[in-house]
């Protein structure tokens, strides 16, 4: 267990003790929440990690590396930007994803700009969920306030990256 | 579409995928990458089950802490640069999938929350959630990714949605 994983259990521990100091039913019932989502969450991880572990021997590296490479700067943050967007699925496709890129040489500016296209883009959220509930109007309005954010959040990760050097180190 | 029915649609997609890329990577690349292929999967899996137990715990307890219903209360008919840090606060508190999120936004815009309130709660929580942090993000891509991206998206829905309430086009919420 590295030292990140600790520090989550450490938390989780504080947060249940937190819980169980008001009520011992609220403690049982976030515990129960957690296997829950842990029954959610894990067949999804199960078929996700395999298939993004293939693409990866199947995705050419120089196109990862070309493309989103560290050194395909502002272009290779564009087109991480709108690529994200059409990322299906939550997030147990996308980080799986990231990682693929990465390990294929995919830069760490380019991975966080496709990161915020998917969470700001998110077509198939769009389709499945925005419009229907909420119409194309806002859809449009919320797409235009945030147009510019992924290849800003790339622009700034560029920037910020001398601070962060272990930022997708892979082993 | 139920909840459980979008799961296994997922599910079955990635399974899909994922049986075409199998079958791909041994007719293209060789046994060799295939077992290569399966053995990252499986210590990447071992590598962050640690992570996900702890993070689902965690989220978990948070969830029974900060309980759903304060959310539209505490943002009401709130506007101005105040609302907007409220709506981004109660973004990434909300658990979940959109199943989860959007009908909450219905409810926040029928109960007085303006279209910039609405904008920076989505992007809060599409770009910063709580949940999605700790279940994802830090166990598959690390604690200083997570950090540095988290630092600098930080604002940008209160930036957003301050945006939103400029653009001129019409739009009331559903009744």
């Amino acid at each position: 267990m590295s030292a990140t994983q600790g520090l989550l259990w450490l938390l989780a521990l504080i947060a249940l003790g937190l819980c169980l100091k008001r009520s011992v039913s609220m403690a049982i019932r976030a515990g129960r929440d957690g296997a829950h989502s842990l029954v959610r969450v894990l067949p999804l991880f199960t078929v996700a990690l395999p298939m993004a572990a293939f693409l990866a021997e199947l995705v050419p590296a120089d196109i990862a590396e070309g493309y989103l490479g560290p050194e395909s700067g502002l272009r290779g943050i564009l087109i991480a930007s709108v690529a994200g967007g059409f990322i299906p699925g939550g997030p147990f496709v996308s980080f799986p994803l990231v990682l693929t890129f990465t390990k294929a040489g995919a830069g760490v500016p380019q991975m966080a700009a496709l990161v915020t296209g998917w969470a700001i883009y998110g077509f198939h959220r769009v389709i499945a969920w925005e419009v229907p509930v909420l119409g194309w109007r806002f859809v449009a309005i919320r797409m235009l306030a945030g147009l510019a954010l992924p290849v800003l959040t790339g622009l700034g990760v560029s920037w910020l990256l001398p601070w962060f050097p272990g930022a997708l180190v892979r082993p | 579409m139920p909840a459980i029915l979008r799961q296994n649609l997922a599910f079955i997609l990635l399974l899909a995928i994922g049986i075409a890329a199998a079958v791909a990577t041994y007719a293209l690349r060789g046994e060799a990458a295939f077992r290569h292929a399966l053995e990252s999967a499986g210590s990447t899996f071992v590598f962050i089950l640690p992570s996900i137990v702890g993070g689902l715990l965690l989220a978990g307890a948070l969830k029974q802490l900060v309980p759903a219903g304060a959310l539209a209360k505490w943002m009401g008919a709130e506007a101005g640069v105040r609302g907007l840090v409220i709506a981004t606060l109660a973004g990434m508190a909300t658990p979940g999938g959109p199943m989860a999120a959007f009908p909450l936004v219905l409810v926040l815009a029928q109960a007085g929350a303006d279209r910039g309130a609405l904008v920076a709660f989505i992007f809060a929580w599409s770009l910063n959630g709580f949940q999605r942090l700790l279940i994802y993000e830090v166990p598959l891509l690390g604690t200083e990714f997570t950090l540095m991206r988290v630092l600098l998206t930080l604002p940008m829905p209160i930036l957003a949605g301050w945006l939103s309430r400029l653009i001129p086009i019409r739009w009331q919420p559903p009744a």
